[in-house]
């Protein structure tokens, strides 16, 4: 009677175990099946044009984007080609891309789209065999990442403002013309990503920063360009949708004035040396749009190099990550400067916040919709 | 004169009728001087804040009224995404329970790994489940739907087979003998001892539940393909800066709690009206 007992002890133990062992080989299971076939197989016939891309990937319901804020030009994009503006949820890795269930997928030059040609550690490996559609081509750019605060910093601490883009744009102009050695200021600065990516990122960014939407080269880097700043802004009134009736009324009202001022980094672009007399504030801080990465690296390689110091500021660097939204944090003081894009300074502004762009970095949209060569041939 | 009311207060402490308005009407009162301390950002006063972070209640409001259509149909998407996850979930939750009552060796050790799934965060469970159901459907709406499901029905399975487990199981001692020195058949034990005696218990598990089916619907929306529901307006908005909408959506997260659990007491007082055990 004891034995039997013990022996269904010890059965059920064992059962117990085996399901636990499935459930985990089945975690697994999903994610490594990604090494499908339609990596490898040639591309034949004729490539579709963009449109036509655009137009089948439409149809299927299979064009991809984070949404929170980045989908206004997808929209804007999807628009113009008189299609359905729905698009499915992206995750913040490309396996929906890999595994085909998104087949127009979002991705920044700088960031994704590295991920899905290299073949360094956790890239994709498609190389040649994907194809980009670029937003600033399809004229539906908006800009990203810029420099804000809120309307109120800049006219108490107007020197304060000034040495600090003065100092950000020398750390970006070094970043852009050595971008081996920002990847590794910034890999040094405590990196979410491997150094071969961090190098494959600050080539791109370099691009972005000194190109403007029209592709033409930019030398006033942080310059606020009036034409793009404006296109931006058009499709922020067309495309960000807001149940709020008095934030998007307040939208529909917005001109450049509400949301940009170029008087600092116009002031910090002539000067010579960095002075601006006496500094209103000497501690600053930072916020980032997103974790430690070469997206960034004007600010980290402007602390590493000292430019800071020799403009009397001691700045802190706040990486983002995940949901922390660097408007919340700029607006209610947390922080003295943010990174963020315009469309989310500007819907952020009509929601109620009070934030001024003070200088552009990037010059030209970094998101491009890539699709594998061979779904979308004729 | 003091006397007089004296006797008042009591007559109305005693009164049953008195009883009854006052337990309902004290937590409104409460919640309308809350909501009026709001209004009059007295509560902005007091925590610090901005109208903007806290938006005010009548602001709030004005938001749901302009926008019923959209805010009924991201509330019905997460209304059904709990119901169904609460519903099948608590089912398959029972079923284990009468399993595991059945055959208590190897049930009671089962129910522990159960109860380990209730462990497992939401946040976790969610990006997985929705990896796991990519091949359901070439439909994202449906396949997000079923991903969303799964996570509430995993979450409500822990709570109803472990409480309806003990339902099952602790019944009174002389009903047992009793039963036996009937010579009754197992059958006829489960169906007229262990299973009325699980009633209570399957309500005490859905009261657990019925708010965890909410939030967890909510969170898994975080994580979904298709793009639809309150837990996702709420995110969204909140990135976006759009505080006054995200909180519409939130008291619209907190009125689909209120109605579920109204719902749910209505039939526990309907079920148990003769057999309550306190």
């Amino acid at each position: 009677m004891k034995k039997t007992k013990e022996l269904k002890k010890l059965l059920a133990v064992v059962f117990a175990g085996a399901i636990a062992v499935t459930a985990f080989a089945g975690c697994g299971e999903s994610s490594s099946s990604s090494d499908s076939s339609s990596k490898d197989s040639a591309t034949s016939g004729k490539l579709m044009s963009n449109e036509e891309i655009i137009k089948k990937a439409a149809a299927d319901g299979k064009v991809g984007n984070w949404g929170l804020g980045n989908e206004y030009e997808i929209l804007a994009l999807l628009q113009k080609y008189d299609l359905p503006t729905k698009y499915l949820s992206e995750d913040f890795t490309m396996d929906g891309f890999d595994q085909d269930d998104i087949t127009l997928a979002s991705a920044m030059t700088y960031n994704e789209l590295g991920l899905v040609k290299n073949d360094y550690d956790g890239g994709y490996k498609y190389g040649d065999t994907v194809g980009t559609i670029d937003m600033n081509d399809e004229g539906v750019a908006m800009l990203e990442d810029n420099i804000f605060c809120t309307k109120e910093f800049p006219k108490k601490n107007p020197n304060t403002v000034k040495a600090f883009l003065y100092a950000s744009m020398k750390g970006w102009a070094y970043a852009v013309k050595n971008p081996e050695e920002a990847a590794q200021i910034v890999f040094d600065a405590g990196s979410s990503v491997s150094s071969d990516h961090q190098l494959y990122m600050a080539k791109e960014v370099a691009k972005l920063v000194t190109t403007d939407t029209k592709g033409k080269t930019v030398s006033d880097y942080g310059n606020i360009d009036e034409d793009a700043m404006q296109q931006t802004l058009d499709l922020c009134k067309k495309y960000v949708q807001l149940d709020d009736s008095s934030a998007s009324k307040k939208l529909e009202g917005f001109t450049l004035d509400d949301i940009r001022d170029t008087q600092y980094i116009k002031a910090a672009n002539e000067s010579k040396d960095g002075k601006f007399g006496k500094l209103e504030k000497t501690d600053v801080t930072i916020q980032l749009k997103w974790l430690p990465q070469a997206q960034f690296m004007g600010y980290y390689v402007a602390q590493a190099k000292g430019y800071y110091d020799e403009v009397g500021l001691k700045v802190t660097i706040t990486p983002g990550g995940g949901d922390i939204s660097e408007t919340t944090a700029v607006n209610n003081g947390t922080v003295d400067f943010g990174v963020t894009w315009v469309a989310n300074l500007t819907s952020a502004n009509a929601g109620g916040m009070d934030l001024l762009e003070i200088a552009q970095v990037y010059q030209r949209s970094g998101l491009e919709l890539v699709y594998k060569k061979d779904l979308f041939t004729k | 004169m003091i006397r007089k009311r004296k006797s008042l207060w009591r007559r109305l402490k005693e009164n049953k009728v008195a009883q009854g308005v006052s337990s309902v009407l004290l937590p409104i009162l409460f919640g309308v001087l809350i909501l009026a301390l709001w209004q009059g950002q007295v509560l902005h006063k007091i925590f610090n804040t901005d109208t903007n972070t806290l938006p005010l209640p009548s602001r709030i409001c004005h938001i749901i009224i302009d926008n019923i259509p959209a805010f009924a149909q991201n509330a019905l998407y997460t209304l059904l995404v709990a119901v169904i996850g609460l519903v099948v979930g608590s089912i398959i939750g029972y079923l284990i329970a009468v399993f595991a009552a059945t055959f208590q060796k190897w049930g009671k050790g089962g129910l522990t790994i159960v109860g380990a799934f209730n462990a497992i965060p939401i946040v976790a469970l969610a990006p997985v489940m929705t990896n796991w159901t990519k091949d359901i459907s070439s439909d994202p709406n449906i396949r997000s739907m079923f991903a969303k499901t799964l996570v509430v029905m995993i979450v409500c399975i822990a709570s109803m087979s472990i409480n309806a487990f003990r339902g099952l199981t602790e019944l009174k001692p002389f009903a047992l003998d009793l039963m036996k020195s009937y010579a009754a058949k197992k059958s006829t034990v489960f169906f007229k001892l262990r299973l009325p005696n699980s009633v209570p218990y399957v309500f005490t598990a859905l009261r657990v539940s019925v708010p965890i089916s909410i939030i967890s619907a909510v969170v898994s929306e975080y994580f979904a393909e298709y793009i639809v529901g309150v837990g996702r307006e709420i995110r969204e908005n909140i990135v976006l800066g759009q505080y006054p909408t995200a909180w519409a959506y939130i008291v619209v997260a907190c009125l689909i709690g209120l109605v579920m659990y109204g719902v749910l007491m209505l039939v526990e007082s309907i079920v148990l009206k003769n057999r309550r055990i306190k």
